[in-house]
């Protein structure tokens, strides 16, 4: 590193959450960063690489935080970060749009005294709100140099680095702002002690924290020197006693109170007339009584679209993709043929259309701003889980594709709702399984009954969220969330979002459905196939009633649940699924695909989130009802 | 004279409702941590003295002047709370010396009191005091931040996002089946839920 590092510049991108920290860094990186409006998305810190002017930039985009307490992990890292690895420059991302509350954390951000840049993004939205803010002033009340951005456009970006290197060349650093005189006065006594020991924080900062009463930095200095919180202790009655608040309180309001005197004097403010967009969608989606019918036509007509583009796209296919399978045939070619053609066909034909659709309208929901309202309108309902309405956020996600929505459970505060939450999210249905879903039930039973298996899911997703609630009970968190306003989703940025999702999905699924087709068909041509569908027969005959191929199926739907549909057509070498299975056991095989086992990636990610033990009894917890399920649902369709 | 246990009963019940929970035997039984069937005997003597109504398995609502009582205690013993968490006491002994002093403070002492707390200087004798939690502003009302209950992770949080005392701030809208409220607080909007908005102590204006 020390030789490269000569001319080699850490960026590091910090502000709130939902700001467009990430729009920045895909920006300048090309990389491909989680966006959407809402805040939270970015959860653990992204690193990326750009060449500037004969410069190596390494880029890093830090979650969104509101203030450095250590409330949050997030805010224990983003903290550490920035005062102990020391970026070369913290480039602050601001919401113009809301002022006030960015600048009270980049206050404390000028207080750890690293040099920075302020990016004072979506001014275009601002704008919209009728708030203009004059540059020059913020600047000069800031100390430090300002830049108007418009991240999604790439307006002022480039500018925001060129002048990035300059000041990390120049070497300035920024000067905290200055308190009232009786807080002023503490914090100059309790810095003299501080600066006599050695701690890596500036001791300003280390001063402020301790008379906030941070737990962390009280156990550092403490460890140090004791006398030294004790003293802080004094001062901090002192303050308390003058404004009858807790001291930590009396430094935020004192911090709000510049960041309120700052914005007051660089924005001027006139109302836009008549309501905004934003506005006038809330008066309906976040209706007390309207929002709820809102949110479930929302879900449903998102399924209804799904099956009816992804039906017609999936025959399209079909009729183009059949002749090219007739071209093979017999000894050696079967298995290039069925299994390497089957699976790329199959792919195609069956998983492509309905992934598609799917990934653009969640993507359409994820960008307007939709989800956050979801929230407010289900809290009360996931209370009844004994999590607050957050976790919606990653439900919904979960539709999509389960890993990203366990990740996403972060946004839950505590362990016990982030297990709630993670667990709640690996029984939705993601994309994949919707295939099989509409692909199967959809398409040879009928709609409804695919859809009726979507209203089923959704009853079982609460009466076991109730469950682990009583096996997990306590306190739920209450909610605490910023609702970011609506915003007209952008063609251009939809539309690569999506193909990104979608780039992903075949990079990954493909190789694997056709490395599963050709094992598979080199399991039937071994005639291994017989043996281990007989070995789990009394399961899949005789309690599931489905055909013994179903066992063989299942194993490698653990890799990815699409899997399971796309290997019955490369086995029976055709997609026309009514021809080997009755109505009854596709909806069984919907019911076991829907609820058995996470595939692997959502197992990897509950490994990674739950620690092993909790993803091993997820794990064996929902294979076990799948087939519970199943059995019930077999024997009661066999009834009627 | 109300009895302290009375006075426990109707505080827990009132809790639980501002909180959104439903108020059950067992609901109150946890909440008090004390045994279900001494709850159950507890909320037919309370029910004959007319602080509430009480069906077996479903559940208690409180008539109007249960409510009084258990909204009053609620409220000093946050008042008191906070009080003692200014004289810096220790997170662990805040929620438990208020439970105690909660039954002993009078009306106007603990009026005295919150006004300490609140930096103010006293208002004339017999002037009730405005001060609401955040729950009982009605939507669409302003409403000036007091104090948030203290002793609790979630009040830094909050801060933090800018509900920081003598904030004025807006309850937009809230959400039905004891949902969230949605607050606008220095130009943005909020989401709080409705037992951490329970804590919000605020002015109405
Ligand atoms: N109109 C407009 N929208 C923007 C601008 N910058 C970002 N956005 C939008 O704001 C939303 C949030 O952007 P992100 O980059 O995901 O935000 P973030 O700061 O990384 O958020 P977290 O990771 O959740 O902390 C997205 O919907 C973006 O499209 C801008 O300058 N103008
Ligand atoms: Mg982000």
């Amino acid at each position: 590193m020390p030789t490269a590092g000569r001319k080699s510049l850490t960026v590091a991108l910090a502000g709130n959450a939902n700001v467009g920290k990430s729009v920045v860094f895909n920006y300048l990186t090309g990389l491909h960063q989680h966006i959407g409006n809402w805040p939270g998305k970015t959860v653990e810190k992204a690193e990326g690489t750009l060449y500037f002017k004969g410069h190596t930039i390494d880029i890093l985009d830090l979650p969104g935080i509101y203030s450095l307490s250590a409330f949050s992990i997030e805010e224990r890292i983003s903290r550490e970060y920035i005062a102990i690895q020391k970026p070369d420059i913290v480039i602050n991302i601001v919401d113009a749009s809301a002022l006030e509350r960015n600048l009270f954390f980049t206050l404390q951000l000028l207080e750890l005294e690293t040099p920075m840049i302020v990016a004072l993004n979506q001014v275009d939205v601002a704008e919209g709100k009728g708030i203009s803010i004059n540059v020059p002033e913020l600047q000069k009340s800031l100390g430090v140099p300002v830049t108007p951005t418009i991240a999604t456009r790439g307006t002022g970006l480039d500018k925001l680095l060129d002048k990035a290197v300059r000041i990390v060349k120049s070497k300035e650093k920024a000067k905290p702002a200055r308190y009232g005189r009786e807080i002023e006065e503490k914090i100059r006594r309790v810095t003299k002690l501080v600066e006599k020991i050695p701690i890596k924080y500036p001791p300003r900062w280390v001063a402020i924290k301790l008379l906030e009463g941070d737990e962390e930095i009280r156990g550092i200095v403490g460890g140090i020197d004791p006398k030294i919180v004790s003293a802080t202790e004094k001062h901090a009655r002192d303050l308390e006693r003058i404004h009858g608040e807790r001291c930590s309180t009396i430094i935020t309001s004192e911090r709000y109170n510049i960041a309120n005197k700052i914005s007051r004097g660089s924005q001027r403010i006139t109302p836009p007339k008549g309501p905004t967009l934003t506005e006038k969608l809330d008066a309906v989606t976040t209706h007390p009584v309207l929002g709820y019918p809102v949110l479930v036509g929302v879900i449903f007509l998102t399924l209804l679209a799904v099956f009816t583009v992804g039906g017609h796209l999936s025959g399209f296919f079909e009729d183009v993709m059949e002749p090219v399978r007739g071209a093979f045939g017999g000894g050696a070619g079967e298995l290039i043929g069925e299994g390497l053609l089957g699976g790329l066909i199959a792919g195609i034909a069956i998983v492509l259309p309905f992934i598609l659709p799917f990934y653009l309208i969640l993507t359409v929901l994820e960008d307007s701003g939709y989800l956050p309202r979801a929230a407010f309108i289900a809290d009360s309902l996931m209370h009844k889980m004994g999590i607050h309405g957050k976790a919606f956020i990653p439900f919904i996600l979960g539709y999509g594709c389960n890993v990203p929505a366990c990740l996403g459970c972060r946004i839950m505060e505590t362990e016990r709702e982030r297990t709630i939450a993670a667990f709640v999210v690996t029984l939705v249905p993601c994309a994949a399984v919707t295939v099989v879903v509409f692909g199967l039930v959809g398409a040879y039973v009928g709609i409804h009954w695919a859809l009726s298996l979507y209203l089923l899911n959704l009853a079982m997703i609460f009466i076991l969220g109730r469950v682990a609630f009583k096996v997990l009970p306590g306190e739920p968190m209450g909610l605490i969330m910023e609702m970011p306003p609506y915003r007209k989703p952008h063609a251009r940025s939809v539309l690569k979002e999506t193909w990104m999702r979608l780039k992903d999905f075949i990079y990954i699924a493909f190789p694997l459905i056709i490395i599963g087709s050709v094992v598979l068909t080199g399991l039937k041509v071994g005639g291994l196939l017989g043996p281990i569908g007989s070995a789990m027969s009394p399961v899949t005959v005789g309690w599931l009633g489905l055909p013994a191929i179903a066992g063989v199926l299942l194993i490698f739907g653990v890799l990815r649940k699409e899997l399971t549909l796309v290997m019955l057509a490369t086995l029976m070498g055709t997609a026309n699924f009514a021809t080997v299975l009755t109505p009854t056991q596709m909806i069984v095989f919907a019911i076991v695909v829907m609820y058995y086992i996470p595939c692997i990636a959502t197992i990897a990610a509950l490994v990674k989130e739950l620690g092993w033990k909790k993803a091993a009894y997820i794990t064996v917890f929902e294979i076990a009802f799948a087939l519970l399920l199943g059995g019930i649902a077999f024997r009661l369709l066999t009834l009627v | 004279m109300i009895t302290e246990s009375t006075e426990e009963y109707l505080e827990a019940i009132y809790n639980l409702r501002e909180r959104g929970d439903a108020a059950t035997t067992t609901s109150v039984a946890r909440e008090l941590k004390v045994a279900p069937a001494s709850v159950t005997q507890m909320l037919k003597k309370l029910a004959k003295r007319g602080y509430l109504k009480y069906t077996p398995y479903r559940g208690v609502t409180l008539t109007p002047k249960g409510e009084k009582t258990g909204k009053k205690i609620l409220r000093k013993h946050r008042v008191m709370e906070k009080f003692l968490s200014n004289l810096g006491l220790p997170k662990s002994r805040l929620h438990r010396n208020a439970c105690e002093l909660e039954h002993h403070i009078p009306d106007d002492l603990e009026r005295a009191i919150y006004q300490r707390v609140e930096g103010e200087r006293p208002l004339p004798p017999g002037v009730p005091s405005n001060v609401v939690p955040l729950t009982s502003v009605l939507d669409g009302q302003k409403c000036v931040v007091s104090f948030i209950g203290g002793g609790w992770g979630a009040s830094q949080r909050l801060a933090d996002l800018g509900l920081t005392p003598r904030t004025e701030i807006k309850v937009v809208k809230s959400a039905l089946f004891r949902g969230p409220l949605m607050v606008s607080v220095r130009g943005t909007t909020l989401a709080i839920g409705r037992g951490v908005a329970a804590k919000v102590f605020v002015k109405a204006e």
